[in-house]
């Protein structure tokens, strides 16, 4: 097998005496969307924050394209290119759509007054909507700010800022929570679009029916291990619900 | 005629536009009921009383839009103000220049603010201290230490000059220090609005965690932000010195409060990740000139402080009535 763009080996994640992660170990290849579903505490959140960098494992290993990484912050794998969108909190309400996009990636004007940290606002609201346009979505004026944006909207620019600035590895987790149908349809073809240009996507969702539609392989997690990992095509509704809830013993 | 019915309209939902108003209104009002207001040596007070509080008040924008709040600034004004007197009565003492002992003031004045900043920091981002909290420890602790320091008497005996600095010399209406103040200031409002480190200011305040996962190191700008106010409340206390030529303990007693209803008759939500410094300017402005205007219509000195709490209420009434419309 080819090398896995992105890889966890035989990773746990203790909280004092609670195991959250036990002996996780999972690879993603460039272009594949990777779905993680598992109840509540099943350790989807925890298998998330050490993806993004965001904890650190008590035990295993991380790797992006082969070599092996310690995060310690979530801006080291930012710039490693292993973008996170996380559950409702992506974005600052009071800050203008192109503000949300470039936040951490500020962008500066010419000269002594770029080196004293004025910003290069009119370029980044030009920019942020090009970006936005890139990976498909139209989102009204840069300089809008999100609490002026529909729920629909807001989870859109989340969405195209993590695309839009993901090198190699984008993590979504539940993107089409609270989205009605028609929405919930347009993050899945950014989904694909992403696919298409070769980043891996690693989806986590409860709505099983979002994951059955874009994945190409499912990891599902029970009690902080992975009880199945199999491609999409392997799976149908039932199936993936047994094996969630346990009622199916796929091991 | 629909186009400029809307710009009127938006310019009205303009907190500072309204502002701009009621200041003028103010203004006009003081020199109508007492044509001695309206005189170059009164608007040289307003500012002169303007200067300490629009300082503090700037640093406590940033505190309020980071999402915290800073208790500590009047203490801060007060401890930096007599530990920098009592400094430079000492240094005045053993014959030291006049010019020097003013510089060394002012350098142990700031170098005050910075340790009151830092322990804010310290008590916020360490030991997880909310900034309420944190900051009426730095309160209490700053006004007992200026009485501590002083025996609760004012500390003169610095250089005979220093009073000569605050005299408005410029047009009549300025002092050199006050110009130097008006273009802190302008470069710190510049600095809220256009600059990076005021656009982390505003994402912490309106969602710290989006901020952390952008990449943002949170506790590191929340720490700038605190050292920010404290110095800027450290200045205050300096002016205080060069405008009375002495240090006393309690200067700046309850200064924090006229800072906060700057603030929030600025239309800085206390919620965090809103406001404009511009807001904050003629806050403070309206505050000035309301103290000195009621004493020229007779009204004992102690109404201004239920005036000021009756604009903190219009303000933030307004602001709710605004969202109230919006949605």
């Amino acid at each position: 097998m080819t090398t896995p763009l992105y890889e966890v080996r035989n990773v746990s994640k203790h909280y004092g005496s609670v195991v959250a992660l036990d002996d996780v170990s999972l690879q993603l290849a460039p272009g594949e969307v990777l779905g993680l579903v598992g109840d509540n505490g099943a350790g989807k959140s925890t298998l998330v924050k050490v993806l993004s960098g965001a904890h650190q494992p008590t035990h295993g290993q991380v790797f992006l394209e082969g070599e092996e990484r310690r995060w310690n912050s979530p801006h080291d794998a930012l710039e490693a290119g292993v973008e996170t969108l996380y559950q409702d909190s992506g974005l600052a309400p009071h800050l203008s759509v192109s503000a949300n996009v470039f936040l951490g990636r500020e962008e500066y004007v010419k000269g002594i007054f770029g080196k004293l940290g004025f910003l290069a606002q009119k370029k980044m609201d030009l920019d942020a909507h090009a970006n936005l346009e890139r990976v498909g979505i139209a989102v009204p004026q840069s300089n809008r700010s999100i609490s002026q944006l529909s729920g629909g909207q807001r989870q859109a620019v989340a969405i195209g800022r993590a695309v839009s600035w993901a090198s190699k590895v984008i993590i979504l987790d539940e993107p089409t929570n609270h989205l009605g149908a028609r929405q919930a349809g347009e993050v899945l073809s950014i989904i694909r679009r992403a696919k298409a240009q070769g980043l891996g996507v690693i989806f986590i969702s409860h709505t099983l029916p979002h994951v059955l539609e874009v994945t190409d392989r499912i990891v599902v997690l029970r009690l902080g291990k992975i009880v199945a990992d199999a491609p999409t095509s392997s799976f149908d509704a039932e199936k993936l619900l047994g094996t969630i809830t346990g009622l199916i013993d796929s091991k | 005629m629909n186009l400029t019915k809307g710009r009127i309209k938006s310019l009205l939902g303009n907190q500072q536009v309204l502002l701009l108003i009621v200041l003028l209104v103010m203004i006009t009002g003081f020199s109508i009921k007492s044509p001695d207001f309206f005189a170059r040596p009164v608007f040289a007070n307003i500012l002169a009383d303007w200067y300490p509080l629009i300082l503090i008040a700037i640093g406590e924008t940033f505190v309020i839009i980071s999402g915290g709040i800073d208790l500590s600034v009047g203490a801060t004004v007060g401890v930096s103000g007599v530990v920098s007197a009592i400094a430079m009565e000492h240094l005045t003492t053993s014959h030291y220049g006049a010019n020097e002992t003013l510089l060394i003031g002012f350098l142990i004045a700031v170098g005050v603010g910075v340790i009151v900043g830092v322990l804010n920091t310290l008590m916020i981002t360490k030991a997880g201290v909310v900034p309420f909290i944190a900051t009426l420890v730095t309160l209490g602790a700053g006004e007992g230490l200026s009485v501590v320091f002083t025996g609760g008497s004012p500390i003169g005996g610095g250089p005979a000059n220093a009073i000569n600095l605050s005299v408005a010399n410029i047009f009549q209406l300025f002092s050199r220090p006050g110009i130097l103040i008006i273009l802190l200031v302008v470069i710190l409002g510049l600095y809220l609005h256009k600059t990076r480190f005021g656009r982390y200011t505003f994402a912490i305040g309106s969602n710290p965690f989006a901020a952390r996962a952008a990449g943002i190191n949170v506790n590191r700008h929340l720490a700038k932000v605190y050292i920010l106010s404290a110095v800027l409340s450290s200045l205050a206390g300096y002016y205080f010195y060069l405008r009375l030529s002495v240090g006393a303990p309690t200067t700046g007693n309850g200064a924090e409060l006229q800072a906060i209803a700057a603030v929030v008759i600025g239309g800085v939500a206390l919620s965090g990740g809103q406001g404009n410094f511009l807001g904050t300017v003629l806050g403070a402005a309206i505050i000035s000139v309301v103290a000195s205007g009621l004493l020229f219509i007779n009204v004992p000195a102690n109404w201004k402080q239920v005036v000021v709490a009756a604009l903190i209420f219009v303000a933030v009434f307004l602001q709710e009535l605004r969202t109230r419309v919006r949605k």
